[in-house]
């Protein structure tokens, strides 16, 4: 009898992820100061994190609505309005989902038939691409390049627009790059979906950490709100990524279209994480103020002293990443990543991990003790002496 | 910010409740201020209640503690009397928890 497939073409053909086998070398040293992780080194902050436990203790171990707390909503709306200036209506334009990731997944099985093509920079974060692969879409990966600071530029999006084209997708502030686009660029991508009707997938998960500048809105801009599907969450402003919990805005038509796949897969958020968030809108400001301020000071400790050791970086104004060129010590950006992590212990994620752009470069995170910074810079320096090239 | 529990140096703390005679014109500043010029006075606050001066006196061992609660402190003139509460356990420090967290255990590496 023939042997029958047991796992899906859909799933197969998305290749194994990049990373994987730095777990199991790390796994197996001591002493390892990773600059790898993509999530914040605080615990979040006690005030929330006591909401959750009370919840708990009151009872609140059931479903909630579909679409997430009335009040949860209602809290989302409220800051969306003070922040961005945006109308949502909480109880059809606002759906609770688990983390942004799950936003992005609906969003994309929400609006693509098979075959739509979906424009993504690149590099860009990793599930993007598998994501439209899994709703039935096609991904056409838009190059960014440090000479812009890797920010995407409208003309380059406009050249890959096609009949089969549905949607833009963009992660700005960017998780690698930590660049971020301003309100003029982000018009003439505006410009470019409202001329071929296409709906852009805004992920702003990061809109609360940057530097010195200010994070526009997609859906804030001039005729956006219809077309965008807004995707925000807690894991990064308030250190809150094991709690599982983001949110996406956007028209009730959309709203109801993710909702629908939300209700089969998920039900609902989990209800101590929702009422934890609430606690967050209300009273998180002081801290996620004094989170920005400290990672800010330990970006420009990063950026400087990336430069100083001879790999070319940048000034990320968003997200903790930098985004260090590798090309002076002529190795691939795998290559670069797994002897720096067996010669110096140092963890950094390589960049083509995020698209073929990424190549080149590879992903440092400064959610990390300035001790640590200091160190790994120092070990970091030690390698690109040994290998440098040029 | 010093945990000394955990700096291994052998440290005796004990809070020294004082109920003294307050003098005309200063109060309780004079008395107070002959206390707080010891160093082994190392905190001394006025309270309101039932004593008057909370006096927090560190020494190396329980010997040196009793000792100047007994032979200094004690006998000054205006010292009605003293109550001593030895501290047996530090769990939170001027907002620092003493044991505190060790921060979130994260996956080193993550896209």
């Amino acid at each position: 009898m023939k042997k029958r497939d047991l796992i899906s073409k859909r799933v197969k053909d998305i290749p194994p992820s990049g990373i994987r086998r730095f777990f199991d070398i790390i796994a197996s040293m001591d002493g390892v100061i990773s600059l790898g992780v993509g999530e914040p080194d605080f615990v979040t902050p006690w005030h929330i994190r006591e909401a959750g436990i009370y919840s708990i203790e009151k009872g609140y171990t059931s479903y909630t609505s579909n679409y997430g707390l009335l009040e949860l909503r209602e809290e989302i709306a409220r800051y969306l309005k003070v922040r961005h200036n945006l109308d949502y209506d909480p109880e059809r334009e606002l759906l609770v989902t688990v983390g942004v990731s799950e936003g992005v997944d609906l969003a994309l099985r929400a609006i693509l038939d098979p075959g739509d093509e979906v424009v993504i920079p690149d590099p860009s974060y990793v599930s993007y691409t598998s994501c439209t692969v899994l709703a039935g879409g096609v991904s056409v990966p838009v190059p960014t390049a440090i000479e812009n600071d890797f920010k995407v530029k409208a003309q380059d999006i406009d050249k890959r627009i096609n009949p089969r084209t549905k949607a833009i997708l963009l992660g700005y502030p960017n998780n690698p790059t930590g660049a971020v686009m301003d309100r003029e660029e982000l018009l003439k991508v505006a410009e470019v979906a409202q001329r071929h009707s296409l709906v852009v997938i805004s992920d702003e998960v990061y809109e609360r950490l940057v530097y010195g500048v200010e994070h526009t809105c997609f859906a804030s801009l001039p005729g956006m709100r219809e077309r965008t599907i807004l995707l925000g969450g807690f894991s990064k402003a308030y250190a809150m990524t094991g709690w599982r919990l983001g949110y996406a805005a956007a028209t009730e038509e959309i709203i109801e279209a993710m909702m629908k796949i939300h209700q089969y897969t998920i039900m609902c958020a989990p209800t101590m994480a929702q009422m934890a968030a609430i606690k967050a809108l209300k009273d998180g400001e002081a801290q996620v103020q004094e989170m920005v301020a400290e990672y800010n000071q330990r970006r420009r400790v990063m950026v400087k002293g990336l430069n100083d050791i001879g790999l070319t970086c940048f000034e990320p104004r968003g997200a903790f990443y930098t985004f260090p060129s590798i090309k002076s010590t002529g190795l691939s950006s795998d290559e670069f990543a797994e002897r720096l992590l067996l010669e110096e212990r140092v963890a950094v994620v390589p960049g083509s991990t995020f698209g073929q752009c990424g190549e080149g470069y590879v992903r440092c995170c400064y959610a990390t003790s300035m001790a640590e910074i200091e160190e790994a810079l120092e070990r970091m320096g030690n390698f690109v002496k040994r290998h440098r090239t040029q | 910010m010093v945990n000394w529990d955990k700096l291994g140096e052998e440290q005796v703390w004990a809070l020294a409740e004082v109920k003294v005679t307050p003098q005309r014109d200063v109060g309780f500043d004079a008395i107070a201020e002959r206390i707080y010029r010891f160093p082994e006075a190392r905190t001394v606050y006025l309270m309101s209640g039932t004593y008057d001066l909370a006096v927090l006196v560190v020494g190396k061992t329980m010997h040196e503690v009793a000792g100047f609660v007994s032979e200094k402190l004690a006998p000054l003139e205006g010292v009605q009397g003293t109550v001593t509460h030895f501290l047996l356990k530090r769990y939170k420090e001027d907002g620092e928890i003493m044991d505190g967290e060790e921060g979130p255990k994260r996956v080193p590496i993550m896209p």
